[in-house]
């Protein structure tokens, strides 16, 4: 899977490092510095390094835990994100990592234990509990057999009262949550676009039907799923399209057994904007009816209200409001 | 384009007829050979001529930003095979302790290693990394201009702890290009492959002449029209912009105006 793994030379014995090491002989080991030094250079081409991206094994020193933009959320008073890993084993054209980062090697964290620390800190400073977000700056469980990360942070907020966890992901990788008892203050949100978007957007990743499986899996089991429609696409025919996609969900899940609901149109900071199309100048969802507001590419207003509302009405036929959480923040 | 920098004629002459490079031109700092799709320059010995090199051909060459570099050489290592070729994942410059990493690229398929550049050849291989003496003065020159993944070094192991530098001479080094032709060969074609994905990225919008020759636009009524021509072929592909329509406009800000409100009003189709 890996030609290249770059490991910070703080990192290399770690035994998180060498568990990884161990599942990659024929791969290249570089040693590193910082992991900065590999992954944030300028002249790099996101592009063309997706075509074979590089693990780099770091440890992330300092702003491990930090607060979420003003309006990312499912309900909660105090919401917070952690990053354990930078970008994304799936290709999807409207991520903003691809925006964000001029590198699309993957770098994960492996001073888990440091990440542990800052969450218990952070979690007990309030009254109100805590909810932590694991899949901002990367799919929380797509790379999970080779990161084990959900298999190490489900008994740790297992033992976090103040502490909820968000596990945002489109990958099909339950079985570390299938092998445990449910956790109440976990909540595993899978993303979907319709799927004729899916199609043409999201690249390697899992198709409907499989997530969909996953999902059933889940509750089966007795968790509470959340689903996530974010970002809402526009495309000529969306109504037909989103409309089949929640019902092919609804019909699948126990709209009573979900956590939450949430949907927030497609929007990116200008920067991010012009990196990705610069990247993609051929991609007509860059090209199509967006308007620019403070800073942030998103649909012209009219249609970015007709697409939202569309959506909202059609889920109020399939889940009950207090589910309901339209994000004015895109993930 | 690629551009390929070497320190010394007896070790880019293999190349330089394999690639049937002409026009020896030794009007610059370093002497240069070219074909249509390549430049090659012998700059010297030291990172210090091989930045400068890069540099020039940067200075001098039709389109640098689109273009692939490739510093190839000789080098020593501890204990490689001597004749064997080696991509650099780590480039360290011995005298500043700096390091970069050429990212390895998909299409890339040849062993890496790490390469340390040293002002003196390197007699006791300390580490079991190669030691040239160009790289680090050519790599970060040639990120300058260029994404770093069109930016590799490939050297072929001279000598070693068994085989010392003593023993390397002009001879014996083209003899080890000679025997690595193949795999530099294939690494040239792989990284025109890339250098392409990207310049066609970059290609200038569709018809641009045809509008500019149509009326007058101010330079950033010019950068609007190439926005609003690049939105008309990633929306509407098979279908060219200039129409009737568009003809009957006689001013740049109609123009503008007209192809924006037609883009507008397309259906959006993703994939
Ligand atoms: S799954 Fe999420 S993080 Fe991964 S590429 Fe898609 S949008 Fe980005």
């Amino acid at each position: 899977m890996f030609t290249h793994i770059y490991i910070e030379t703080s990192v290399a014995d770690h035994p998180r490092t060498q568990e990884i090491c161990a599942r990659f002989p024929q791969a290249t080991r570089v040693s590193c510095e910082r992991y900065g030094e590999v992954f944030n250079p300028k002249s790099q081409d996101f592009r063309l390094q997706k075509a074979r991206p590089a693990l780099i094994l770091a440890s992330k020193h300092g702003n491990r835990v930090l607060e979420t933009p003003a309006g990312y959320g499912i309900g909660g008073a105090r919401n917070f994100y952690f990053s354990h890993m930078l970008n994304c084993l799936y290709d999807c054209r409207y991520c903003f990592l691809q925006g964000m980062y001029r590198s699309a090697n993957y770098v994960l964290f492996v001073n888990y234990e440091s990440f542990e620390e800052d969450i218990s800190r952070v979690a007990q400073t309030g009254n109100q509990p805590a909810w932590f977000f694991s899949g901002y700056d990367c799919d929380s469980l797509a790379l999970e057999p080779i990161s084990g990360f959900a298999a190490h942070f489900l008994p740790f907020f297992a033992a976090q009262p103040n502490a909820w966890l968000e596990l945002r992901t489109k990958s099909t990788q339950v079985r570390a949550l299938l092998n445990r008892e449910p956790l109440a203050n976990t909540v595993v949100a899978f993303s979907f676009t319709p799927r004729e978007m899916h199609r043409s957007l999201e690249h390697r990743v899992p198709t409907v039907e499989k997530r969909l499986d996953a999902m059933v899996q889940l509750q089966q089991a007795g968790w509470l799923p959340g689903v996530r429609f974010d970002p809402l696409i526009y495309q000529q025919g969306y109504q037909a399209q989103y409309r089949e996609l929640f019902s092919e969900i609804f019909r699948r899940l126990d709209a009573d057994r979900l956590h939450s609901v949430s949907l927030g149109p497609f929007r990116l900071p200008r920067g991010y904007f012009k990196a990705i199309s610069r990247l993609y100048p051929d991609e007509p969802l860059f090209a199509g009816p967006l308007a620019e507001t403070a800073g942030m590419l998103s649909y012209r207003q009219d249609l970015e209200h007709e697409l939202t509302g569309f959506c909202i009405e059609e889920l109020r036929y399939h889940v009950p409001e207090a589910l309901l959480f339209p994000c004015t923040v895109a993930a | 384009m690629i551009n390929i920098v070497m320190a010394f004629p007896g070790e880019a002459r293999p190349l330089i007829d394999c690639l049937g490079l002409a026009g020896r031109d030794t009007r610059g700092p370093a002497t240069l050979y070219r074909n249509e799709t390549h430049r090659l320059v012998i700059a010297g010995a030291g990172k210090i001529r091989a930045a400068a090199a890069t540099a020039w051909l940067q200075e001098t060459g039709p389109d640098s930003r689109h273009a692939a570099w490739l510093n190839i050489g000789i080098a020593g290592h501890a204990s490689r095979p001597v004749g064997s070729g080696v991509l650099a994942h780590r480039i360290t410059d011995h005298g500043t302790g700096k390091s970069w990493y050429p990212p390895q690229a998909h299409g890339l398929t040849m062993a890496t290693d790490n390469l340390i550049t040293v002002d003196k050849p390197e007699t006791g291989y300390p580490e079991n990394a190669l030691y040239d003496m160009e790289a680090a003065g050519f790599y970060p020159v040639a990120c300058r201009t260029t994404t770093a993944e069109l930016v590799q070094c490939y050297k072929v192991v001279s000598d070693n702890r068994d085989n010392p530098v003593a023993g390397v001479t002009p001879k014996s080094g083209a003899a080890l290009i000679v025997d690595r032709l193949a795999e530099i060969t294939k690494l040239l074609t792989a990284l025109d492959k890339l250098r392409a994905a990207v310049s066609a990225r970059r290609g200038s919008a569709n018809n641009l002449a045809q509008f500019t020759n149509h009326c007058h636009f101010t330079v950033s009524q010019q950068h609007q029209l190439e926005k609003l021509l690049a939105r008309w072929d990633a929306l509407l592909p098979e279908q060219p912009p200039w129409c009737d329509e568009l003809q009957a406009q006689q001013q740049a800000s109609h123009v503008l105006h007209w192809l924006e409100q037609h883009l507008n009003s397309v259906p959006v189709r993703l994939g």
